[in-house]
């Protein structure tokens, strides 16, 4: 090979850029050993342009913008920006509904920040342990495996979206679609929990192949 | 005059000649040998390509050629620099060849002929090195050395914790240096290293520099690390203008992919922000632009302070977007501290963005994408 294929127009040294507001706030006492040395590590090196999908304010947070991103086809980004609002805005008017019409006592337990509901929804989808296919003697076998945190988060991200775009009637939008499920993956309920469940209980059966596994 | 200078001459690091070394064989072949891309070590792969003879006619040839490329050009042959000789090599042989070790160049051969092992044996066919047979010598018996040092710490801290002294940790300096890549150590040793030897050298001299005490064998380590340089540019921060009614302004420049934009930013303003004449909220139909266009206001904590107006042309929706953006961050920087700059560099606003589409290459159908594989 002539050239390396995972390269980028960045010289190796530039850091990637730190945008959130809280840690320019904090007074130089207060922090920590590790961070003054990384402070100081960045004081010496160049940084990396942020991107366009990030911003420093409170609107912008990095797990809704990877799930737009997942959301996208064929790069409309604006199509999916606007599915993912109208999804958070569906999901709020649904808990309002919800509130309003629920008893005093009761009233407290409803969550309406469609930001939480998103999280914790996402949290609760989250598979702790895969299945790897690992060939050995000739037969495959599928082996528990513990879960890297950006896998498990992609996973439960990517069974949202492909569980709203097939098992929906004709006539329902993506956003309808989609606010039922996160509701139901709050209260760890629906077709997704239970795919998760299905998973554990399958890693659960395999059991006797864990000794497999190599790394 | 100019046949010597011809002989002296290389076309660059690709071709290089060897002369078979035998009675009369004046004959130059030329071997092909690799690119600067690949950077494989010659000098670790296979015995000798070039003798010790033949190394050094080709440096009094060079020298000679030297003193008449000098006095070709009118200058003194005794205090003619290697500056001199690229400058006059242009002037001779203009090219307009983009690779740069293409072009025609005239070095000192050591530059040019990299370093060889030697025979690493005797005439009665004995190693002269005791690890010969390890296959690594010079890669061993670096190891060995260095765990030595380690050792050395070792013992030094155990002595002044039996002393009772404590042991001084002075902060090396971890943002100045970077050890060698595995390319400059083989370059080093002249000998193949595989990725698993050079992670375990590194983390060899990890170790001792961790150590308390490891300041001891500083000289030693400082064999195997490079410093970077800190060359951090400080752009000259324009001072503040005033126009005519008193307000302050300052004009940002930015660019990013193929648009062009420059920024215009008033002081004691509502926050209007204006694109082309035409308000953001009909320029920019989409959020995330809009979003864009206020970061660095909204990171520095001025969103209404200020009133923009810019001018931006070129590139698409979110490239104009880009290029206001760094136009803005780099206006503000006259109405900010140091230290909120030094902020603004780290959140990243203030690097131009150097992503641009990747060229489509022959063979594929797009800059990543193959074509289909078909078995038949």
């Amino acid at each position: 090979r002539l050239t390396q294929v995972r390269w980028s127009r960045y010289n190796p040294s530039y850091i990637e850029p730190e945008v959130s507001k809280e840690l320019y706030e904090k007074p130089w006492e207060e922090l920590s050993e590790e961070e003054k040395e990384k402070l100081e590590l960045k004081a010496v090196r160049p940084v990396k342009a942020a991107p366009a999908t990030v911003s420093s304010s409170v609107f912008s947070d990095p797990m809704i913008s990877k799930f737009t991103n997942m959301m996208m086809k064929d790069g409309n980004k604006v199509l999916a920006r606007s599915l993912m609002a109208q999804t958070l805005e569906a999901i709020k008017r649904t808990q309002l509904e919800k509130y309003h019409k629920a008893p005093e006592d009761e009233k407290e337990k409803i969550e309406c920040n469609p930001y939480i509901i998103f999280h914790q929804a996402l949290k609760n989808c989250q598979p702790i342990i895969g299945l790897s296919s690992i060939t050995k003697g000739g037969k495959t076998y599928q082996v528990p495996v513990p879960l890297k945190d950006n896998r498990k988060r992609f996973l439960a991200m990517k069974w949202l979206i492909t569980e709203c775009r097939e098992n929906k009637n004709r006539r329902m939008l993506m956003p309808e679609k989609l606010s039922q499920e996160l509701l139901q993956a709050f209260n760890n309920e629906g077709p997704i929990i239970k795919k998760k469940h299905v998973l554990h209980k399958m890693a659960e059966a395999n059991r006797a192949y864990a000794h497999f596994r190599w790394w | 005059m100019a046949a010597a200078a011809g002989r002296v001459l290389r076309l660059g690091g690709r071709w290089s000649a060897a002369a078979p070394g035998g009675p009369g064989a004046q004959v130059l072949r030329l071997i092909y040998t690799t690119t600067a891309a690949q950077r494989k070590n010659v000098g670790a792969s296979g015995p000798e390509k070039y003798t010790e003879a033949f190394i050094k006619k080709q440096i009094e040839e060079f020298n000679l050629g030297k003193r008449h490329l000098a006095n070709m050009m009118g200058e003194d042959p005794e205090t003619f620099t290697q500056e001199d000789i690229d400058r006059c090599i242009a002037y001779l042989f203009p090219s307009g060849l983009f690779d740069k070790q293409a072009r025609p160049m005239m070095k000192h051969p050591t530059e040019i002929f990299p370093e060889q092992r030697k025979i690493q044996w005797g005439e009665d066919g004995r190693p002269f090195h005791f690890l010969f047979y390890t296959g690594k010598q010079s890669y061993y018996s670096l190891m060995h050395e260095t765990y030595e040092k380690l050792l050395n710490v070792q013992k030094y801290q155990d002595q002044l914790t039996a002393q009772g002294l404590p042991s001084q940790k002075e902060k090396r300096n971890l943002a100045g240096g970077r050890w060698l890549t595995k390319i400059e150590l083989e370059e080093m040793l002249l000998e193949k290293l595989s990725d698993d030897d050079y992670s375990r050298f590194i983390q060899l001299l990890e170790k001792i520099v961790t150590l308390p005490c490891g300041d001891i064998e500083e000289k030693y380590i400082q064999k195997f690390s490079i410093e970077v340089p800190v060359q951090l540019q400080k752009a000259v921060i324009e001072p503040l203008k005033y126009d005519e009614r008193g307000v302050a302004f300052s004009t940002g420049e930015g660019t990013r992919k193929t648009a062009r934009a420059t920024a215009v930013v008033h002081d004691n303003g509502t926050g209007k922000i204006t694109v082309n004449g035409i308000d953001i909220l009909h320029y920019f139909p989409v959020l995330q632009d809009r979003e864009q266009l206020l970061f660095p206001f909204q990171f520095l904590g001025r969103v209404g302070k200020h009133d923009m107006v810019c001018t931006v042309s070129g590139g698409g929706r979110s490239a104009q977007a880009g290029a206001i953006r760094l136009a803005s961050a780099n206006a503000l920087r006259s109405f900010v501290t140091e230290k909120e700059v030094e902020f603004m560099r780290q959140a990243g606003l203030l690097t131009y963005d150097p992503r641009v589409k990747e060229r489509k290459k022959p063979g594929q159908e797009g800059a990543r994408r193959k074509f289909t594989w078909k078995k038949r």
